[in-house]
């Protein structure tokens, strides 16, 4: 076993451990601080599967952006009587079991493909010769310029959105 | 890396698992969203290993678009919570029963 296998198993097994434990942890805060930790694992993941800004993205979108403004939400809501409640609804062991059977399904279903077609090596890619970045570049702004303009209308409804729902009605009785 | 592309999407398919048990099992509504989120980190996983081992960019730039729909989703939903909390605090789905026949 090389290196980068190591750090992929540690980066898997991390990221799962994480996950865990912010689907399970009773206080809020430490759960968005352990989904912080399973985003940094994410993007070690990433960084290995050669796809760095995807890892660069990951880090500076979801962990920088959308967690911190996550973690405002939780410290600007009043959740002092959420430490009296149960965290799991009665329904957990139903949960649990959906949770078990797609893991299940998902392992039988890729060992039956993985018996159909059993290469699995790495393809000698364009990435290795120019670098990943500007090829997902040449991607974004060639073939898939016009989805990337549609993105960013997505966004824009997003914060009319997210600012029309926020905004406080003013009282007109 | 000599990883088969069989064990990159166990490991998508184990923190997706973990996600729906997450969005299923908590009352909270902000980990019910934060559930998702690890939902779509874990398809991103699998994105991204698709790409790496056919040697296509196209798997990332899906990535990509799915991170900027996590961000929109993001915030919808909390502006959404926030609006909810304003009528009915304390942000937990057992207390939302308006609705209940």
């Amino acid at each position: 076993m090389n290196l980068a296998n190591a750090i992929f198993y540690y980066m898997a097994a991390a990221s799962i451990a994480s996950a865990l434990l912010a689907v399970t942890r009773k206080n809020p805060v430490h759960s968005m601080l352990w989904v912080l930790a399973l985003f940094l694992h994410v993007a070690g993941v990433f960084l290995l599967l050669r796809a760095e800004f995807l890892a660069a993205v990951q880090v500076i979108v979801y962990a920088g952006a959308i967690l911190i403004f996550y973690l405002f939400i939780v410290m600007l809501l009043d959740l002092s009587g959420e430490h009296a409640r149960p965290r799991f609804g009665k329904q957990w062991p139903l949960a649990a079991a959906v949770g078990v059977i797609f893991i299940v399904l998902m392992m039988v279903s890729q060992v039956e493909s993985g018996r159909q077609s059993e290469d699995t090596a790495v393809v000698q890619s364009e990435a290795t010769q120019h670098g990943s970045v500007a090829w997902v570049g040449q991607q974004l702004f060639g073939p898939f310029a016009l989805p990337f303009e549609i993105v960013s209308l997505v966004l824009l409804a997003a914060i009319i959105g997210a600012v029309v729902l926020a905004r406080r009605r003013a009282v007109t009785t | 890396m000599t990883i088969p592309l069989n064990v990159v999407l166990g490991l998508s398919a184990v923190l997706f698992s973990i996600g729906v048990f997450g969005f299923l099992a908590r009352r909270n509504i902000i980990l019910m969203l934060i559930s998702i989120e690890i939902m779509l980190t874990a398809v991103n996983i699998s994105l991204a290993g698709f790409s790496h081992y056919s040697g296509d960019a196209r798997g990332q730039v899906l990535a990509l678009f799915v991170i900027a729909i996590a961000a929109a989703e993001a915030g919808i939903g909390l502006g959404l919570l926030i609006a909810l909390t304003r009528n009915k605090p304390g942000a937990n789905v057992s207390d939302l029963t308006d609705l209940k026949g």
